[in-house]
């Protein structure tokens, strides 16, 4: 095990290089595309953590992405042309005069009753904390509750789903703040001193691209650590690990937290070369369509997962842009999730770890590989 | 006489009517090696679940020396020095032999003081003796899954040993295994005598007489005899409530 190490670490290096080298063969349009599915590459690795090494299955993971999007787009939208302009002089957002009430003040205190709420998202810093600080919260009363109840399997799946589709109703609900189903449009630029990240200039692609790198490599050591260790022996039997004197649920919840941060993070990627943030990233589609990515990907794989992510994005765009597929993309990538699970369950991250065994093993003169043979055989006859 | 590591005293619990242990009361000394026997629902297990917290019990009180750890949660129980075995062989199945027992060596119950590399030269130390004492050293670097019955119940036993708890409960710690295997898993037990407390339960009499000191026969929920060997052999409420009828001694 400890042999194949480098090796995984080598493919995250080669991994690492070929996304910083992209911007040398791609025009901006492309660019701001791949930029888009490093995002969702980052997202497939949050399931990975969660999924593959915690166990728990989350089909709400786009709670968490929506947080951090709708966090950073609202100081984005404050940041906006268009929300100086409303006669005001303090920012405030189009959509609010809209709806507001005859008569009512065109200042971002007292608009509507919530408006207040925008005030410290003038900052942009604000915003960007907000969205890591949201997702972890809300993670961490949720599965502060669901992991000390001993709730585990399908009806966490249960719970994240229905939180999220029940969220989704809220921010659309609240449409004074929220601007409800059609979302925050028309954003600023995100601001780092003098430099503005135009989503389709090469820095912008960085930000995506150098965010992602650390967050896989950091996701990575990270269960790498005891406590990442401990999480995976959870992982495999809780009770186990009860009996051994681990608290259980401050592991789960700890690694969900973390989880829903790398998404809340992604979600603020997403806003910044996408420009919008919508409650259609707490659709149930959306939710399960990450968990589709990892599942081909390989959920016990951090960059497997990123990397199916990737993949089935370009394969999605690439099929349905070509003439004659334009109808039958969706059953083209269909096929590809139905033959991943039948023939590589553990999706192409297994099967990368397959062919890396088979590679190191006959280098080794193959005393390894007859161990292995046998107490697989002998498992099967029992 | 030595010291008492474990003192239960009136423990009962109430499933909704149903008594599955009723007013036991018993002590176990230091590094005393007791035996729980009897019949299936006698309540055995439902009494090691009541020590190691996972089932709460309705009246009662459990000492671990001198602190009371009646209804703690099983792992505060567990870092008092609580072991557990359990009767179906629960091992991290994807994990390696030797990651296994390096979890089980971590002394930090929460997430947070473990949020570093490594589990450092002690535990590796303990490590290879223990995978030496359980002889799974050459599977060290096969995944738990791949192991055998008998195999994955030693490492089992390991993962106990390498918690170094005060008492060892070790439910049926030879359910399923060929007579080879049984012994071995006798020496294992036989080598943590004295330096452990434990409480085996068991239904195999040749494993029994293998390890036995003192052995206490449980019958629907209360405590019906308590001896040496041979002096449950010959008592005739035993012969008479488990024993006898089939014949098994």
């Amino acid at each position: 095990m400890s042999s194949k190490r480098p090796i995984d670490w080598a493919l995250y290096a080669v991994f690492v290089v070929l996304i910083m080298l992209a911007p040398l063969v791609m025009d901006s349009f492309w660019l701001n595309r791949v930029a888009k599915y490093l995002v969702y590459g980052m997202l497939g690795a949050a399931i990975a953590l969660s999924w593959g090494y915690a166990g728990i299955l989350n089909l709400g993971q786009g709670l968490f992405f929506g947080a951090g999007a709708y966090m950073l787009a609202m100081s984005l939208k404050l940041a906006s042309q268009t929300s100086l302009q409303q006669g005001s002089d303090k920012p405030v957002p189009d959509f609010m005069l809209w709806n507001a009430e005859p008569g009512a003040p065109t200042e971002l205190c007292c608009i509507n009753k919530a408006s207040f709420l925008w005030l410290p998202f003038q900052s942009q810093w604000f915003g960007v904390a907000m969205g890591l600080v949201l997702p972890v919260a809300l993670a961490g009363i949720l599965g502060t509750i669901v992991f000390r109840k001993r709730i585990s399997g399908v009806f966490v799946s249960i719970i994240t789903l229905a939180l999220v589709l029940l969220v989704r109703l809220v921010v659309i609900d609240a449409q004074p703040i929220t601007n409800g189903f059609n979302g925050l449009t028309d954003l600023g630029w995100f601001k780092v001193g003098d430099l503005e990240f135009d989503p389709y200039v090469v820095p912008t692609y960085y930000l995506v691209a150098v965010s992602l790198s650390l967050v896989l490599v950091s996701a990575r050591l990270l269960v790498e650590t005891r406590a990442g260790i401990i999480l995976q022996a959870v992982r495999d039997d809780q009770n186990r690990a009860r009996y051994l004197g681990f608290d259980v649920p401050s592991y789960q919840t700890f690694f969900f937290a973390v989880s829903a941060a790398i998404a809340g993070f992604a979600g603020m990627l997403y806003v910044i070369v996408s420009e919008f943030a919508s409650p259609t990233f707490m659709d149930l589609t959306f939710s399960i369509t990450m968990v589709v990515w990892a599942a081909v990907g390989g959920r016990s794989s951090i960059l497997g997962a990123c990397i199916g992510a990737i993949l089935i994005n370009v394969i999605s765009a690439t099929v349905s842009e070509t003439e004659g597929f334009a109808e039958a993309w969706k059953a083209v990538i269909g096929l590809i999730f139905v033959l991943v699970v039948l023939y590589l369950p553990r999706g192409l991250g297994g099967l990368a770890h397959d062919l890396v065994d088979r590679f190191v093993v006959r280098k080794r003169g193959g005393g390894e590989r007859a161990l292995r043979v046998t107490s697989t055989s002998s498992q099967a006859a029992e | 006489m030595a010291d008492t590591a474990l003192t239960i005293d009136g423990l009962s619990v109430d499933f909704e009517g149903f008594k599955a242990v009723n007013g036991v009361t018993m002590t176990v000394d230091e590094g005393e090696l007791r035996v729980l026997l009897g019949a299936n629902g006698a309540g055995k297990t439902t009494l090691m679940d009541l020590i190691s917290g996972k089932t709460k019990s309705t009246s009662g009180r459990v000492f671990l020396h001198d602190t009371e750890i009646t209804n703690w949660e099983e792992h505060k129980i567990a870092r008092a020095g609580v072991g557990r075995k359990f009767q179906i062989p629960s091992v991290f199945k994807e994990l390696t032999v030797r990651r296994n027992l390096e979890v089980a060596s971590c002394r930090k119950p929460g997430v947070f003081a473990n949020l570093r590399f490594g589990f450092g030269a002690d535990a590796k130390r303990t490590v290879d003796q223990v995978l030496e004492l359980i002889g799974l050293t050459e599977e060290q670097n096969q995944v738990a899954a791949y192991l055998s019955h008998g195999q994955t119940q030693w490492l089992e036993l390991g993962l106990l040993i390498t918690q170094n708890p005060k008492i060892i409960l070790l439910d049926e710690p030879t359910a399923g295994m060929t007579q080879a295997e049984t012994h071995k898993t006798s020496v294992i037990v036989n080598n943590l005598k004295g330096r452990h407390t434990i409480v085996v339960v068991e239904h195999d009499m040749a494993f029994v007489r293998e390890i036995a000191e003192r052995i206490t026969v449980l019958h629907l929920g209360q405590v019906l005899a308590e001896g040496d060997v041979r002096e449950i052999e010959t008592n005739p409420k035993v012969r008479e409530a488990y024993l006898g009828t089939k014949g098994i001694l």
